[in-house]
C-alpha cells in the first residue's frame, strides 16, 4: 500500500495540496506566513483568546459541519480532507460586507480590532446554526473570544441582531454546501498520509485499525486528537511532538451512542461531539459541559484526550469516575477495559504502554435511586482551568446511602476518588449530619497544593462545602438553593 | 508655515456654532469594514519581500550577567542568518513620552525574561528552534530582591502636603486608618507586540505596534545611534495599546538592528509570554489609607501614602495618590510614596496609571468612613466636594462631580440599597456599592494638517488610532470646521512622515491631536472668508456650500486646487490658572455566593462628564471598555512572581485572568452629562479613556461588602478572599 505524502484540503475557495507539512506546523502559521492570509491574527497561540478563529467544515454523518476552532494550535495537518473558511471569505463578491461583519460595524462591537476577525468567525458559526440567538447563547458560543477593548456588550448586541441583516439561507457557505460536499469527498482516498521531514513526520492513519497499526509500528509517536493540549507543547513549550499520529480524522473514533444501559463516547469525539447526548441522558453535565473552556476549543478537544493526558486538573475524568466509567485500551488488536480511575497512576503516568491508544468511553447510566452532580470551581467564571471540580454519584435506597462515588480534580496528583468520605457516607442515612461528615472525612483524603489558582486551604474548603451543596441540592425536603441565572 | 497656538485663555465654542451636525454624532468609525473583513493590517501582518524572522532570545535569571552566548550551540539551525546581541540592545520598552533610547544594560540582566539575544533565521520556526537552544552562560547574582516588601532599596519622596494632616487627624471625631494592596497587572492589549524593520541606504523604516510615533522616533534613533531624520515610523492600526505600546521596544530595536546588519528586512513578533515577561507592567502597591472626620461626615484629614515599585534606572513610579489629591478637600492633606526597588519586569504606564489602583484603595476607603459614620457612601462625597484643588488652589475648569453622582444614584435606584447582608436571593448576597471616578486631563503638544481640495479634505497627522476612535473624531473635527459631509473627509494617521501628534497615551489624544485638526481647519476658514470677502465670524459652511457677505458659493468654487494649513497646539497659561479633570460616578451591583465566594457583576452604570464628546459612540465604547476593566482589577486580574526567581507565573491569557464574557453583566450602561472644559483646550474637550476605569472596581468592592460583608484588602477579591472576609465578618 503507497501513503499519500501531501495534505489535501479546500481552503476558502481553493483546493491546496501541502507537501512536507511537519507535524508541528500549524494552521495559523500556514495561513499567515505561506499563505499571507493575515486577516487570522495570533493573540496568545495557545486557544485562549480566539483572535485566531477560523471554521473547519468536515464531513460527518450528518453531513458537512462547520464549527470555529483555534488556527493556533490546530496542526496543518490535521485539515487533511477538510474546508477551512478564514475572515478573508466571509465578505461578498466586491467586498459586501458579510450581515454579521455589518452588524459588529453598527453596533461597534470593534474598537481597536485586533480580536475583530475572531469574533467575526464566531458568530458566522453561530449564526449559521443559530440564527436568531438568545443573549445566553451568544454568551457561550463567545466564550473563547476575548476582547480588551469593547466591554463585549456592543459584541453581544450585535450577535444579537445579526438576524436582522440576512439569514444563513441566503449565505455563500449554504448555497455551496453540496458542491463542497462532493468536493470534500473526492478529496477522500481511503489512504494512510505521512508527510514531514524524518524528525518531526506527520502520520495520518487511514482508519482506527490502521492507528492500531502505526502505533504498533511506531509506538513512541505522539497522539493527536484535537490538539488541544498538544498544541500548547508546540506554541508554548517548543517541544518537538514528531513523529505525531493524527486521529482527529477518523470518523469511527468519534462514536457518540446510547447501547442498552450504557453510554459509547469514542475517543476521538469532540465535547461538542458528545453535548447533546450527554446532557439528554445526564443532565447534569450541561452546565458543567459550557465551563470547558471555549467553543473553539469543545470543537476540537476530545473527551478520550483530556483523559488520556493524565492532567490533575482535566475538566472531565472526576465526573466520569463518579459515574462508573471504563476506558477502553487498544494495542493492535488487543483491547483491555479498566475502570477510569485506575488509568491514573501519578502525575504525569499514566496505565497506558507503549503503543497503546484509548479507544473508548463507557459510561453507565445512573439508576433511579441515583443521585448525580458535576461542580466546577474557578478563577474566571469561564474559559479558566480549574481550581477543585467534583463529580458526585450516590445512591439513595429508602433513605440510605448505599453507594458513594465521589471523585475530585485539583486535589491530588491525579483525579482521584475520596475514599474516606466516600465510607463516612455509605450506609448512613441521607442527612445533613452524614454530609457533614463527609466534609470532615473528605479532610483526610487529600493534601491539596497552594498555587495562583487556589490556596490548599481555599481548595479543602471548597471541595467540602461542594459536598455540603450537594445535599441542599438534592434533599427533597430543602428548598433548592437558587440559582443566579446561568442560561 | 506651523502656527503654534498656545492655550492661555478659554477659546470661543466654534464647534457649537458650525452647525454641519458632524462632532459628537454617534458616527461609526470610518476604518470598521477594514476590521471587520481582515484587511487592517498590524505590524505583524507586514512581511516585504525577503524578509528574515526573529525571535527574541530571554534571561533565564533574575539578576547577574551574560558571561556567553555560544552561537556555536545552533551553528547546525538551517537557515540561520545570525545571533544579535551588544552594547544597543535595549533592556526594555521606553516609558511613555521618553523620546531618547531605554536603558541599554550591555551583558547585565536586571530581570528575568530580559530579552538579550535576538536570532534571526530564514523561517520563523527554525528562529524559534535555534532561540530556545541557544547556550546561554551566566554569572548569576545570589540574593536577588524580587518582592518589593523586602526592598532594601527604598526611595522615599518628601510627602507632599496640604494644611496639617495629624494634628487634624488627631483632632477628628471619626478615624480610619487602612491598608490596601493591589497586585501588579498587566495591560495584555490583543496584539502581541510586533516590529518589521527595513533599511534603504542609512535611513529605516519600521513598521511597528507603538502609540506614540512622534516620541517613538527619537527613541529608535537614539537607540540606534541615528539621527531621527533617518527614521519613519508606520503604526496606521494597533491592537490595542492600554499604555504597553507608548514607548520603543526591544523587538523594534532588535529587528532595526539586526535589519541593517543582515540588509534586509526583519520581523520580529513577542509571543504572548514575552510580553507578558518583557512588556512594562503596573507596579503592584501597598497603600495606607488614613481619613479623618466629624460626625456630620466633613473630612478633616486625609492621607494616602504607598509603596510602589520598580526595577533600577527606571525613572516611572506609579502616581497612586493622584485622584487623592484634588478629589476630596480637607484641612490636612498628606502623601508620601515610596519606590522599592526590584528585579522584576519594569514597571510602567497601564491605562490610567494612578487612579487605576490607588482610586480602589480611596474610594474603598471612604465607603469604610461612610459605613463608620452611619452615612450614606452619596452624600458623604456630595459632602465633601471641593471647589478647588486642595493641593494647589487652582479651581476647577469645570467639573459636574455632584451631578453625576446624584444623577447616577436616581437612574441606579441607589434608594433600593438596603443594608449590609440584608438581600439575599437563594444561595446569593446581592450588594450595591458606588465610587467617584476623577481622572486628570492634559492638553499635550501636537500638531496636524488638513488639505481642502474642491473634492473634500484630508487630514495628515502622526497621531495613532489604538481602538479609540482617532480616525473617526478627526475626520469629525475637519467636516464639522469645513462644511463637510463625512464621507468627504479621508483621515490618515501613524506615519512620522506627518506632523508629529500627542501620540495616544493619558486620555490626551483626542483633545491634543483634536484640537491641532480643529485649529488647522479653523485657518482654511479664515482663508475661504478672506476669498468670500467676508468676515470670519460672518462665513457658515455647511454641506459644501459656504456662505458669507450675501454670497452662497460651493467649496469646489472657492478653492481652486489645494488649501493647506497645518497648526500646532500646546498648553498655556490655562494649565496653571485650572485644574482639569473629567469626573464621574460608578455604580454596581453584584451578587456574591454564599458557599463559594464567587462574585457576579449584575449591573453597572457609570455616569460622566468629561468635556465635549466628540463621538457619542467611540466615547461610550470607551467608557464601557474602562469600566470592564475596574471588574478586571476588582475581581480577577493578577500577575504572580515567583518569589523564589522573580519570574512570572501568570505569563499567558489562560492564567492572567482579563474579563471574559461571562464576566460582563448585560445591564452595563454609561451616561454622558453635557459638559464644556473652556480651559481645557480649544475644543472643550476633556480625556475619555481613563475615566471609565478610575473608581470602577471600587464600587463592585464596595458592592461585595454591602452584600455579604466581606472587605478584602488584598485585590484581587478572588473568591478564596471573599469567602475568608465573609468568615470573618460573620456570614
Amino acid at each position: 500500500m503507497t501513503y499519500r505524502d501531501d495534505i489535501r484540503f479546500i481552503l476558502n475557495g481553493r483546493e491546496v495540496s501541502a507537501r512536507d507539512v511537519g507535524a508541528s506546523r500549524t494552521l495559523l502559521d500556514f495561513l499567515r506566513l505561506e499563505r499571507r492570509l493575515t486577516g487570522t491574527k495570533e493573540g496568545c497561540a495557545e486557544g485562549d483568546c480566539g483572535a485566531c478563529t477560523v471554521l473547519v467544515g468536515r464531513l460527518t454523518e450528518a453531513g458537512l459541519i462547520y464549527a470555529p476552532v483555534n488556527a493556533c494550535i490546530r496542526f496543518l495537518a490535521s485539515v487533511d480532507g477538510c474546508h477551512v473558511v478564514t475572515v478573508e471569505h466571509v465578505s461578498g463578491p466586491e467586498g459586501a460586507l458579510h450581515p454579521v461583519q455589518q452588524a459588529m460595524i453598527d453596533f461597534h462591537g470593534s474598537q481597536c480590532g485586533f480580536c475583530t476577525p475572531g469574533f467575526v468567525m464566531s458568530l458566522y458559526a453561530l449564526w449559521m446554526q443559530t440564527p436568531e440567538p438568545t443573549e445566553a447563547q451568544v454568551e457561550t458560543a463567545l466564550q473563547g473570544n476575548l476582547c480588551r477593548c469593547t466591554g463585549y456588550a456592543p459584541i453581544i448586541r450585535a450577535a444579537v441582531a445579526v438576524s436582522r441583516y440576512g439569514t444563513p439561507a441566503a449565505d455563500h457557505l449554504t448555497a455551496e454546501r453540496e458542491a463542497m460536499t462532493a468536493r470534500l469527498r473526492a478529496l477522500r482516498d481511503g489512504r494512510r498520509v505521512v508527510t514531514g521531514p524524518d524528525d518531526n513526520l506527520a502520520i495520518l492513519p487511514a482508519d482506527v485499525d490502521d492507528l492500531a497499526q502505526c502505533l504498533v509500528e511506531t509506538p513512541g509517536a505522539t497522539i493527536v486528537a484535537g490538539a488541544t493540549d498538544v498544541g500548547l507543547w508546540v506554541t508554548k513549550f517548543l517541544r518537538p511532538i514528531g513523529p505525531a499520529i493524527f486521529t482527529g480524522h477518523l470518523e469511527a473514533l468519534k462514536t457518540v451512542a446510547r447501547e442498552a444501559d450504557h453510554l459509547l463516547i469514542g475517543a476521538g469525539a469532540s465535547y461538542t461531539d458528545c453535548q447533546s447526548l450527554l446532557s439528554q441522558h445526564l443532565p447534569h453535565l450541561a452546565p458543567y459541559w459550557d465551563r470547558i473552556a471555549g467553543w473553539q476549543v469543545r470543537n476540537m478537544g476530545t473527551v478520550g484526550g483530556n483523559i488520556a493526558n493524565g492532567s490533575p486538573i482535566g475538566d472531565t475524568p472526576p465526573v466520569l469516575i463518579a459515574l462508573g466509567a471504563e476506558i477502553t485500551l487498544r494495542h493492535g488488536s488487543e483491547r483491555r477495559t479498566l475502570p477510569l480511575e485506575r488509568f491514573f497512576l501519578d502525575y504525569g503516568k499514566q496505565d497506558r504502554a507503549a503503543g497503546e491508544f484509548v479507544e473508548s468511553i463507557r459510561i453507565p447510566l445512573p439508576g433511579a435511586s441515583d443521585r448525580n452532580a458535576a461542580y466546577k470551581i474557578s478563577k474566571r467564571r469561564d474559559e479558566d482551568i480549574s481550581t477543585v471540580a467534583a463529580g458526585l454519584s450516590v445512591t439513595v435506597e429508602r433513605g440510605r446511602i448505599t453507594r458513594a462515588r465521589l471523585a475530585f480534580g485539583g486535589m491530588a496528583a491525579t483525579p482521584k476518588r475520596a475514599a474516606q468520605a466516600e465510607a463516612a457516607l455509605i450506609g448512613q442515612p441521607w442527612a445533613h449530619a452524614t454530609f457533614e461528615a463527609a466534609a470532615e472525612a473528605l479532610a483526610e483524603d487529600f493534601s491539596p497544593l497552594s498555587d495562583w489558582r487556589g490556596s490548599a486551604g481555599y481548595r479543602m474548603l471548597s471541595a467540602q462545602n461542594l459536598l455540603r451543596r450537594f445535599f441542599l441540592e438534592q434533599d427533597a425536603d430543602t428548598t433548592a438553593p437558587a440559582q443566579l441565572a446561568t442560561a | 508655515m506651523t502656527k503654534t497656538f498656545r492655550m492661555d485663555e478659554a477659546q470661543p465654542r466654534l464647534l457649537d456654532e458650525t452647525g454641519q451636525g458632524i462632532v459628537g454624532a454617534p458616527l461609526d468609525r470610518p476604518e470598521g469594514p477594514k476590521k471587520v473583513s481582515g484587511r487592517a493590517a498590524y505590524a505583524a501582518d507586514g512581511l516585504p519581500e525577503n524578509a528574515a524572522h526573529g525571535v527574541l532570545v530571554r534571561a533565564t535569571i533574575a539578576q547577574g550577567r551574560v558571561t556567553k552566548i555560544d552561537e556555536s550551540s545552533v551553528s547546525d539551525v538551517s537557515g540561520l542568518l545570525g545571533v544579535f546581541h551588544g552594547p544597543k540592545m535595549t533592556r526594555n520598552p521606553a516609558q511613555g513620552m521618553a523620546g531618547e533610547a531605554p536603558v541599554q544594560p550591555g551583558d547585565e540582566v536586571h530581570y528575568h525574561g530580559q530579552p538579550i539575544a535576538l536570532v534571526v533565521a530564514e523561517s520563523f520556526e527554525a528562529a524559534r528552534d535555534a532561540a530556545q537552544r541557544l547556550a546561554v552562560s551566566y554569572d548569576a547574582d545570589t540574593d536577588v530582591i524580587t518582592d518589593p516588601s523586602r526592598s532594601e532599596t527604598h526611595e522615599q519622596d518628601d510627602p507632599e502636603t496640604a494644611g496639617d494632616f495629624e494634628a487634624a487627624f488627631a483632632a477628628s471625631e471619626v478615624t480610619l486608618d487602612r491598608t490596601y494592596t493591589t497586585p501588579p497587572h498587566a495591560a495584555a492589549a490583543m496584539e502581541p507586540h510586533a516590529a518589521v524593520a527595513e533599511w534603504e541606504g542609512d535611513a529605516v523604516t519600521l513598521r511597528g505596534a507603538l502609540q506614540m510615533l512622534r516620541f517613538n522616533k527619537k527613541e529608535l534613533a537614539d537607540s540606534l545611534g541615528i539621527d531621527p531624520d533617518k527614521v519613519r515610523i508606520l503604526s496606521p492600526y494597533i491592537g490595542g495599546g492600554f499604555g504597553s505600546k507608548l514607548g520603543i521596544g526591544p523587538e523594534a530595536v532588535a529587528a532595526a538592528l539586526a535589519a541593517r546588519e543582515l540588509g534586509r528586512p526583519v520581523r520580529v513578533v513577542m509571543t504572548r509570554q514575552t510580553v507578558f515577561d518583557s512588556v512594562l507592567r503596573r507596579t503592584e502597591t501597598s497603600q495606607r489609607l488614613r481619613l479623618g472626620a466629624d460626625k456630620d461626615g466633613t473630612l478633616r484629614a486625609l492621607s494616602h501614602d504607598d509603596r510602589v515599585s520598580n526595577i533600577r534606572d527606571e525613572g516611572f513610579a506609579e502616581p497612586v495618590s493622584q485622584a487623592s489629591q484634588f478629589l476630596y478637600g480637607a484641612e490636612g492633606l498628606s502623601f508620601t510614596q515610596t519606590l522599592a526597588r526590584i528585579c522584576r519586569t519594569p514597571a510602567g504606564s497601564v491605562r490610567a496609571p494612578g487612579e487605576a489602583v490607588g482610586m480602589l484603595a480611596l474610594e474603598q476607603a471612604m465607603d469604610e468612613l461612610a459605613e463608620e459614620l452611619g452615612m450614606c457612601p452619596v452624600e458623604l462625597r456630595l459632602k465633601n466636594l471641593p471647589d478647588k484643588n486642595p493641593m494647589t488652589d487652582q479651581p476647577f475648569s469645570a467639573t459636574r462631580l455632584a451631578d453625576c453622582l446624584r444623577e447616577g444614584a436616581e437612574q441606579f435606584g441607589w434608594g433600593e440599597r438596603k443594608p449590609m447582608g440584608e438581600r439575599r436571593e437563594g444561595d446569593w448576597y446581592v450588594g450595591m456599592g458606588m465610587a467617584s471616578a476623577a481622572r486628570s486631563n492634559m492638553l499635550i503638544k501636537s500638531a496636524a494638517r488638513v488639505r481642502l481640495t474642491g473634492d473634500g479634505a484630508v487630514v495628515e497627522t502622526d497621531m495613532t488610532d489604538i481602538g479609540t476612535g482617532s480616525y473617526a473624531i478627526l475626520g469629525q473635527i475637519t467636516a464639522e470646521m469645513l462644511g463637510l459631509p463625512i464621507a468627504q473627509v479621508e483621515v490618515r494617521l501613524g506615519d512620522t512622515s506627518f506632523p508629529g501628534a500627542s501620540g495616544s497615551g493619558g486620555s490626551f489624544g483626542a483633545s491634543s491631536a483634536g484640537s491641532a485638526t480643529f485649529l488647522a481647519a479653523k485657518a482654511i476658514r479664515e482663508t475661504l472668508a478672506e476669498r468670500m470677502g467676508c468676515s470670519l465670524s460672518e462665513l457658515t459652511l455647511q454641506n459644501g456650500i459656504a456662505r458669507g457677505g450675501n454670497r452662497e458659493v460651493p467649496l469646489s468654487q472657492l478653492v481652486d486646487g489645494e488649501l493647506v494649513e497645518e497648526a500646532s497646539v500646546e498648553s498655556g497659561s490655562t494649565a496653571d490658572s485650572h485644574f482639569s479633570a473629567g469626573f464621574g460616578a460608578h455604580f454596581a451591583e453584584v451578587a456574591v455566593h454564599a458557599y463559594t465566594g464567587e462574585v457576579r457583576v449584575r449591573r453597572m452604570l457609570g455616569v460622566m462628564a468629561m468635556g465635549r464628546i466628540l463621538n457619542e459612540k467611540t466615547a461610550r465604547s470607551q467608557a464601557l471598555g474602562g469600566m470592564i476593566w475596574g471588574i478586571g482589577s476588582a475581581l480577577t486580574e493578577k500577575l504572580t512572581h515567583d518569589p523564589r526567581t522573580g519570574h512570572l507565573a501568570t505569563r499567558d491569557l489562560a492564567n492572567y485572568h482579563v474579563p471574559a464574557h461571562a464576566d460582563v453583566p448585560g445591564d452595563l450602561k454609561v451616561v454622558f452629562l453635557e459638559e464644556r472644559d473652556d480651559m481645557a483646550n480649544p475644543i472643550q474637550t476633556k480625556g475619555i479613556g481613563e475615566l471609565g476605569i478610575s473608581g470602577a472596581g471600587a464600587a463592585i468592592l464596595n458592592a461585595v461588602r454591602n452584600a455579604c460583608g466581606a472587605r478584602v484588602y488584598d485585590m484581587p477579591a478572588t473568591p478564596d478572599r471573599v469567602i475568608t472576609a465573609m468568615d470573618a465578618a460573620g456570614f
